[in-house]
């Protein structure tokens, strides 16, 4: 047993370190806010606190209802059109939303369904006739967070379709089902473990929503606590009432995170092949999906095409003199090459370690192994359950205690809140596979007695490439796009792209934001589409 | 190398110490931006005292005071300009203000204002306005504001961020008292959105979203001045017009506190007075001749005006009466 | 000699404990028959280092080796699969675990070269593993084991899967490094035909146990 700990020492002790590091922050963090409960100024719960939290479950579930409808009826379409001319491009422009920030969504879908989007102007143009402003409020939540989850839920459903055995489509046909009873017994028990997985990420991202809800949202009438811990900090000064809400909102998200245990499912480089069926669809059906993928494909490519044509129209010269866009540019991206550095590094680190504890010839015999198996992925995952803005509060309180500058705090906090956000996504792809490679090399790199160093070069790095390339676009876009913590810390002096683009719509330089926004989605999609490319190497394929 | 960097350093200091002191004024984005007051004062302001005036506009003048508040003693603000009589005790409350005692009984103000830290330095009344051309059927009371027809929209501002919102809100409380929730609650239909700024929200209704918003009965002037335009009007309310009256006051922690009381001083001033009307668009509190557009304007006979201690113990309490009559 | 006895190996999931006993001389071949999940691997995997021994003794010529981890072992092991890194070269598979950098010196690198020759790829010195067949990867894998010049073989079932002539070349060439080198080979198999070909003793993993036949 000491000899087997001897051998892993090095790739234990860091992972384990962090592991600790990580569940100590959580705690200090809790902490924090616990002990800044003041109990002569906090009121009790009250009928505001219960009213925000039965609209914020209300808009989840109905988010999460309208994305999953959506998304099973578009996986349904492409699975049984695999002869549709860009199917693959469209998958993949779907799975892009995983990456697209909340922010540029919502910009683009007021750009088509606004007051002046181009609804309302075609209405205008043709009819004489606009729907007025009918964005605002609980249709726009409800169109934005099904643009993004319906997307990212129809990629895995996709997958769970296609892995549905052909033999299983023949029987059916013998048996001469009809479509919905197709669906109902063979289709749907295929799909219910990806449904209940998805159903539930769906449900905790739209429970934590920030930005869609604080844009598209339009007035207090439709806060959710996230945005409410937002507004208290930042109209209210209210930090009494703030850390009341950031309690309960820590204490749901907590439960839904033990609940929606299984994250795992569909955030991995999810292969979709076109399997043929021996037959075609009959003819109405055929029309039906086509339709459904083409309605589908228009709703998502809008928005995008919108900022794209906007975006061009912009005077560029104008935004790039200001100081405060070069400023944020620069913060953003030192921000999100750091964090998507540091997200890639503490996932290799914790990956690393966790193989040792359920591998039998590392440490996977040793008497603690459960223990820390489950220390090292409890850490990895726990920030799920912590919102953005509640860590923000976190720091917000921290830095109100230690005296350090404002901005040091502000870099500090949106570092961190980059970081964990990423790492239960970069831990979701990067820990496979090191537990497949170590499970096919570890007894020839152990009897060969590499060193750590070859051990990494000529065995591990060339496993981990392209999910190492995936994973560092991955954080890097969910950093650059984030409106989150930044909301809690933005000011002139410190400002990243997302929160300059949120200044600039509010004080309606609509020209400029449109700018903005174009490179913003350049940047994030060229990122998430090029640097892959880059990593890519001919092992991935096997693996 | 290291030469030149300590040479250059000291350069810098010699330079840093020959400059004029600079005066850092936090405000609302209306009152520093380059149309506002904020240019004409810095520059009447910075020649007599030989100083520069630093206006930082926030996108409202709470906003503004909870920015003050997040930097707590580290601030660089000298002064903050732009809050009202309603929130002046909250701020007050915070302790980071200098106190400063200026007789206000040779101030031009439709009230009695008396404070020992923060000082008037122009007033207006709130209403509603509109555009002629646009609107027929003009609302001149709550009542009628609120059976409007179904598409009539209106925008305000976050009483927690914006006064124009905060004096909405004691408006409506000063007409309706208890009832102030049921009103909202057949308001909230017709208010399109709710800003966090004036700026904001006039900006909305100018690209024509919606039929009213809340701004002030001087707001027109600016329209029949700088566009010779008629067709804006502020709608007069039957039962008056809730008033607002601006403050500004000096942070204890400043650097410039002498500067920033002669700054406080200033804002009694003919000079400044004869800025006011033209960029601000409100009544100055020291004796100036007004523009003529003025007298075309709806001057309320009488303006409401709750007392600010009364106004902080209960403001709470009615901004939480308000959410919870417009939450969904 | 390298000698086993009464190495003891308790699984902790199946609560079952395995006992290992017996001896290889210099240029002896050692077959060890089995079903698969009979044990056999276990062996290999206790006299590499990959699993620690519960009780008993490995000893090579007097020298204990249980204390030992496995890089310093004096073993040679070639697996079923996963024998090399696909996407290196020939040569830098062979010249890993030579040297601790990752650079290799002249020396080593005109050795592989001599070697390959000896097993008849020298034509594929810079090629890439992955694009090998199946019985090359082995056989690079046996080239490696000449370089390493370690006097212990273990080969864990490294030719199930080749077509039969090619196993045949293989089992004939582990016989001619075995002998020219004085190894001590053991080989894991489930084929009798395998053992028939080389071996010189043959166990069989029956209960827990090592019988010889």
């Amino acid at each position: 047993m000491f000899s087997g700990l001897a051998r892993v020492k090095g790739s234990v002790l860091p992972g384990v370190f962090i592991a600790l590091g990580l569940l100590v922050f959580a705690f200090l963090l809790f902490f924090t806010l616990y002990t800044a409960q003041d109990s002569r100024t906090t009121p009790p719960i009250d009928s505001r606190i219960y009213g925000l939290l039965k609209f914020t479950l209300y808009q989840a579930f109905l988010s999460t209802v309208l994305s999953l409808g959506v998304g099973t009826l578009l996986a349904w379409s492409l699975a049984h059109q695999p002869g549709f001319k860009g199917r693959s491009v469209l998958v993949a422009l779907f799975s892009s939303s995983l990456v697209l920030p909340t922010l540029i969504v919502a910009f683009g879908l007021i750009g088509i369904f606004g007051r002046n989007g181009w609804i309302n102007q075609i209405g205008l143009t043709l009819f004489d006739y606009s729907f007025g402003s009918y964005l605002y409020g609980l249709f726009g939540i409800l169109l934005a967070h099904t643009y993004l989850n319906a997307s990212f839920a129809s990629r895995s459903l996709l997958h769970a379709f296609e892995s549905i055995p052909n033999e299983k489509y023949k029987l059916a046909k013998s048996l001469n089902l009809s479509t919905f009873q197709r669906f109902i017994y063979v289709e749907l028990p295929a799909l219910k473990p990806t449904l209940l997985s998805i159903g539930s990420t769906i449900f905790l991202l739209c429970f934590t929503s920030f930005a869609i809800v604080l844009i598209l949202g339009g007035s207090p009438a439709y806060n959710t606590l996230e945005v409410a811990i937002y507004e208290a900090v930042r109209l209210d000064f209210d930090i009494a009432l703030a850390l009341k809400l950031a309690l309960v909102q820590l204490a749901i998200s907590t439960v839904l995170v033990i609940f929606s245990s299984n994250f795992r499912t569909g955030l991995g480089n999810l292969k979709t092949d076109d399997t043929v069926l021996p037959w075609r669809e009959p003819k109405h059906l055929h029309y039906i999906q086509t339709t459904v993928i083409l309605l589908f494909a228009f709703f998502f490519i809008l928005p995008l095409v919108v900022i794209v044509v906007d975006g061009l129209d912009a005077d560029f010269g104008h935004f790039f003199k200001d100081p405060l866009f070069i400023r944020s540019s620069i913060t953003s991206g030192i921000v999100a090459v750091v964090s998507s550095l540091f997200t890639v590094i503490i996932a290799l680190f914790l990956s690393d370690a966790k193989r040792n504890f359920t591998l039998e010839y590392r440490l996977g015999n040793s008497m603690f192994s459960r223990f820390f198996n489950l220390l090292i992925s409890f850490s990895g995952n726990l920030y799920l359950a912590i919102p953005a803005l509640v860590m923000g509060l976190g720091f917000f309180l921290m830095s109100q205690k230690f005296e350090m500058p404002m901005n040091i705090w502000s870099v500090l906090a949106l570092l961190t809140a980059n970081v964990l956000m990423s790492l239960p996504f970069a831990l979701s792809v990067l820990g496979p596979v090191m537990q497949k490679t170590a499970q096919r090399y570890d007894k020839l790199a152990f009897s060969l007695g590499l060193t750590t160093l070859q051990r990494w070069v000529y065995c591990e790095f060339p496993y981990l490439r392209s999910s190492l390339g995936y994973v560092l676009a991955l954080s890097f876009c969910f950093s650059l796009g984030d409106l989150g913590i930044i909301a809690l810390f933005g000011s002139e002096d410190f400002s990243t792209l997302p929160w300059y683009l949120y200044q600039l719509m509010g004080s309606y330089r609509t020209d400029d934001a449109a700018g903005v926004a174009l490179i913003l989605l350049v940047i994030i999609l060229s990122v998430f589409i090029l640097l892959p490319k880059l990593f890519r190497s001919r092992l991935a394929e096997n693996n | 190398m290291i030469k030149i960097i300590y040479v250059l350093l000291l350069l810098t200091l010699v330079i840093c110490s020959n400059e004029k002191p600079i005066l850092t004024i936090y405000t609302y984005d209306a009152f520093a931006a380059s149309w506002g007051p904020a240019p004409k004062i810095a520059k009447a302001f910075g020649q007599e005292n030989n100083c520069t005036l630093k206006f930082i506009g926030v996108s409202s003048s709470i906003g503004a005071l909870r920015k003050i508040q997040l930097e707590g003693k580290k601030t660089k603000a000298d002064i903050l300009l732009g809050l009202d009589t309603s929130i002046a005790q909250a701020a007050k409350k915070t302790g980071l203000f200098a106190p400063y005692d200026l007789n206000t009984s040779s101030l031009e103000l439709p009230v009695v204002y008396q404070d020992d830290t923060f000082v008037p330095f122009d007033y207006s009344f709130f209403a509603f306005v509109y555009d002629t051309d646009k609107l027929k059927n003009v609302p001149d009371s709550f009542e009628a504001l609120a059976s409007m027809p179904k598409d009539f929209k209106i925008v305000i501002q976050d009483p927690r961020s914006s006064t124009a919102g905060l004096g909405l809100l004691l408006w409506v409380k000063s007409v309706y008292g208890d009832k102030a929730g049921e009103y909202w609650k057949r308001l909230a239909p017709h208010i399109l959105t709710i800003t966090k700024g004036w700026s904001e929200a006039y900006g909305l209704f100018l690209k024509g979203e919606a039929d009213m918003v809340l701004s002030y009965t001087t707001s027109p002037a600016y329209h029949i001045m700088e566009e010779h335009k008629t067709n804006i009007k502020a709608a007069a309310f039957k039962k008056g017009h809730y008033g607002q009256i601006e403050v500004a006051a000096a942070l204890k922690s400043s650097t410039h506190l002498i500067l920033a009381k002669k700054f406080l001083a200033f804002m009694q001033s003919p000079a400044f007075a004869s800025i006011i009307p033209t960029t601000n668009w409100a009544y100055p509190v020291a004796k100036t001749s007004l523009p003529k557009a003025f007298g075309a304007l709806h001057r309320p006979k009488k303006m409401i005006l709750m007392d600010g201690e009364k106004v902080e113990a209960e403001r709470k309490a009615i901004i939480n009466e308000w959410l919870n009559a417009i939450q969904k | 000699m390298l000698k086993i006895t009464d190495l003891k190996y308790r699984y902790k999931s199946i609560d079952d404990v395995y006992t290992y006993a017996l001896s290889v001389k210099p240029k002896e071949i050692v077959a060890i028959l089995g079903e698969s999940g009979s044990g056999k691997s276990t062996l290999l995997d206790l006299i590499a280092g990959f699993l620690t021994a519960s009780d008993g003794s490995i000893k090579l010529d007097e020298r204990e080796l249980t204390a030992l981890s496995a890089e310093k072992r004096p073993v040679s092991i070639l697996f079923q699969q996963h024998n090399l890194f696909e996407h290196l070269s020939v040569q830098k598979n062979i010249l890993l675990g030579v040297s601790r950098t990752l650079k290799s010196s002249q020396k080593d690198i005109l050795k592989v070269h001599k070697i390959l020759k000896e097993v008849g790829l020298e034509r594929y010195e810079h090629t890439l593993a992955s694009s090998l067949s199946g019985g090359q990867q082995q056989r690079v894998a046996l080239a490696r084991v000449l370089l390493r010049r370690e006097p212990i073989l273990l080969l864990d079932e490294p030719f199930t899967g080749l077509d039969a002539k090619t196993r045949m070349e293989m089992l004939d060439l582990v016989q001619k490094i075995t002998k020219e080198n004085n190894l001590h080979t053991i080989m894991v198999t489930h084929e009798l035909q395998d053992c028939e070909r080389i071996a010189d003793k043959i166990y069989l993993m029956k209960e827990h146990q090592l019988v010889e036949q």
